[in-house]
């Protein structure tokens, strides 16, 4: 019992670990021994030179294009696939991978700088990519499209208004964990990365259960991650949308069988429109001058949704959470932090490390509160985007020109190629 | 004819130009990125200066067990027959028996020098990182055995779940060339 008591106040007196050097000089060994040093294992990561993993990517993505828009075999690219899922996913581990690196990018261009350049070509690569030849890293590069891929069974179609709500997730994962980074909250697009922990082998429960789930509804919805989630995608469905070369469905001319928008698991062939009479013309022209007058109102709202959710946001950041720690405990007067002594062993892992730093209360709240201040500004931009997208993504709705084929639609294509066996133009006549 | 063709040329051209526009606000995106250059990515790595034990790195690391080990500055040991971190402080006899130790997996070893010191070393397979040990040593003895990422297991995640975690904000990214934060080393 004396140790505890000991304990006691040593507590008491603080646990100043600059003071304990001297506690119990080291001895000196009449028998001669010699003090051991600990040793420590190298980084793996200085062996492995980042220009062979940019040039690694650069070849995947190259290989991806010849396959979609040369080759045009399924069977191929379903191969290069599981090939880009065994290196860039089993081998590499999955991480650092583009879908992450825009939070890394993000902050390095909020603060002016400070990114290793192979992170920075990790993000740019495919975006390029994806404006001379669509979406070839989500064809087969990405690991976490491979996986959902491959595990596609039976693919359900999404009803067209549940789509376009579920398509405006992704874009508020983008636009909120970009918030979340700059004002240094963490990388929570990271956090939700569902396949990363069977790239590792090794993960914790909560990531092992939301991977499973997503493989399961994979099954029957083709790749929910991409679609409905992906914020990687909602920047490579720009660039493809501007995209040099599209995917074509068939080699020749298309003949409006159908069968390619019964292959297609992602919903992603358009079906001919004809050409719109003279009062469809105005009625649609109504429609897009009514959009336009309600755009401001959307970006307007989703600034003041934004700014009004910024304060939950800012929870994420540790201070804001600590202020928060700090102030539910209430007041701390002189006396009071003397007798928080001994309760030191049950306070929050938080409250002791903010006792042991030394730190004012004034200067946390201060810090916590231009803190808000600053996640309500990015949130309330976040939120104005979100509504200038939506506003976009209406006017897109009333669209006149006419369609006479189907074709792959530039932003929903991944490329996975099902369409390329199931047009009967693309069979070459057998003998 | 003539007229669809060159209006076809002038969309082309527009949209070339688009797609330079964006090609070119994706490269600057990185190139600001990019521009004052790091070294590296860099690994991360526990300051055990500022390391509060609070167990988190046993039960947040996305490894199970913990990329994160209990490691011994031995420069730093005092030796002590009555170690701190490897006793209980309700320990009803200073021997090796599980129920006096600190470490619920055994995981330091000891060793007899002469009298009074004895040596204790980290068996690194059984450590899981939980920083009882750790604490032990810090508060009542030299602080001589601390936590640190261990670059033989740690996958360096762009997002350490552990740094994410810590209350005491004790994870930074150092050099990949020296990728350790060794108390002993530190001032």
């Amino acid at each position: 019992m004396s140790v505890v008591r000991v304990f006691c106040l040593l507590l008491a007196l603080g646990p100043a670990w600059a003071s304990a050097e001297s506690r119990f000089p080291q001895p000196q060994f009449d028998s001669g021994h010699v003090v051991p040093q600990a040793a420590h294992p190298p980084s793996s990561l200085e062996h492995v030179p980042p220009l062979a993993d940019t040039l690694a990517l650069v070849l995947a993505l190259a290989v991806a294009a010849l396959l979609v828009h040369r080759v045009r075999s399924r069977r191929w690219l379903l191969v290069f696939t599981a090939g880009c899922l065994l290196w860039f996913g089993f081998l590499k581990r999955g991480c650092v991978c583009p879908v992450g690196v825009v939070q890394n990018v993000a902050e390095a261009v909020w603060a002016g700088g400070g990114l290793a350049w192979p992170v920075a070509a990790l993000f740019a690569l495919p975006l390029l990519a994806a404006l001379l030849g669509g979406r070839l890293f989500c064809a087969a590069v990405c690991p976490l499209g491979a996986v959902q891929e491959l595990v596609i069974i039976r693919p359900l179609r999404v009803p067209r208004a549940l789509d376009a709500v579920l398509r405006l997730v992704p874009l508020a994962v983008l636009a909120f964990g970009t918030v979340l980074a700059v004002n240094g909250a963490g990388y929570w697009i990271c956090r939700t990365d569902p396949f990363v922990g069977l790239f590792r082998c090794s993960a914790p429960l909560p990531m092992l259960l939301a991977g499973m789930a997503v493989v399961l509804l994979g099954m029957v919805v083709a790749r929910p991650y991409c679609r409905y989630f992906c914020p990687y995608g909602v920047l490579l469905e720009v660039c493809a949308r501007l995209a040099w070369r599209r995917v074509e469905i068939t080699g020749s001319t298309c003949v409006n069988c159908r069968l390619c928008v019964g292959v297609c698991p992602v919903g992603a062939v358009a079906a001919p429109r004809e050409a719109l009479n003279e009062a469809a013309r105005s009625r649609q022209f109504g429609h897009f001058l009514r959009i336009l007058a309600v755009m401001p109102l959307l970006v307007a709202g989703g600034a003041g949704a934004g700014w009004l959710a910024g304060a939950a946001l800012a929870r994420a950041h540790p201070q804001v959470a600590l202020a928060a720690r700090l102030a539910a405990q209430g007041p701390a007067t002189a006396a009071e932090a003397e007798a928080e002594g001994p309760a030191e062993a049950e306070a929050a892992p938080e409250i002791q490390a903010f006792r042991r730093s030394g730190r004012d209360r004034a200067e946390v709240a201060s810090l916590s509160a231009a803190l808000v201040l600053s996640f309500r500004r990015g949130s309330a931009w976040a939120g104005a985007c979100i509504g200038l997208v939506v506003a976009l993504r209406l006017l897109g709705l009333t669209r006149l020109s006419a369609l006479s084929v189907h074709e792959a639609d530039r932003v929903r294509c991944v490329a996975c190629g099902r369409c390329f066996p199931a047009c009967p133009k693309n069979r070459r006549p057998t003998a | 004819m003539e007229q669809g063709d060159r209006r076809m040329t002038r969309r082309a051209a527009a949209a070339w130009l688009l797609r330079a526009g964006t090609g070119a606000l994706v490269a600057a995106l990185a190139g600001r990125a990019a521009s004052r250059p790091a070294p590296g990515r860099g690994v991360w790595q526990i300051d055990p200066r500022k390391c509060i034990q609070c167990g988190r790195c046993e039960t947040e690391c996305v490894l199970q067990p913990s990329a994160v080990k209990c490691v011994h500055g031995y420069a730093m040991c005092g030796y002590c027959k009555l170690c701190f971190g490897y006793f209980l402080p309700d320990a009803a006899r200073l021997d090796e028996a599980a129920e006096n130790q600190t470490c619920p997996t055994g995981a330091i070893r000891r060793k007899f020098i002469e009298d009074p010191y004895f040596e204790y070393s980290i068996e690194e397979g059984l450590c899981t990182g939980c920083g009882l040990c750790v604490k032990g040593c810090t508060n009542f003895g030299n602080g001589s055995l601390y936590l640190q990422v261990r670059h033989d297991r740690c996958v360096n995640c762009n997002a350490c779940r552990i740094a994410e975690a810590c209350p005491a904000q004790a994870f930074t990214r150092v050099s990949a060339a020296s990728p350790y934060l060794l108390k002993e080393t530190l001032s």
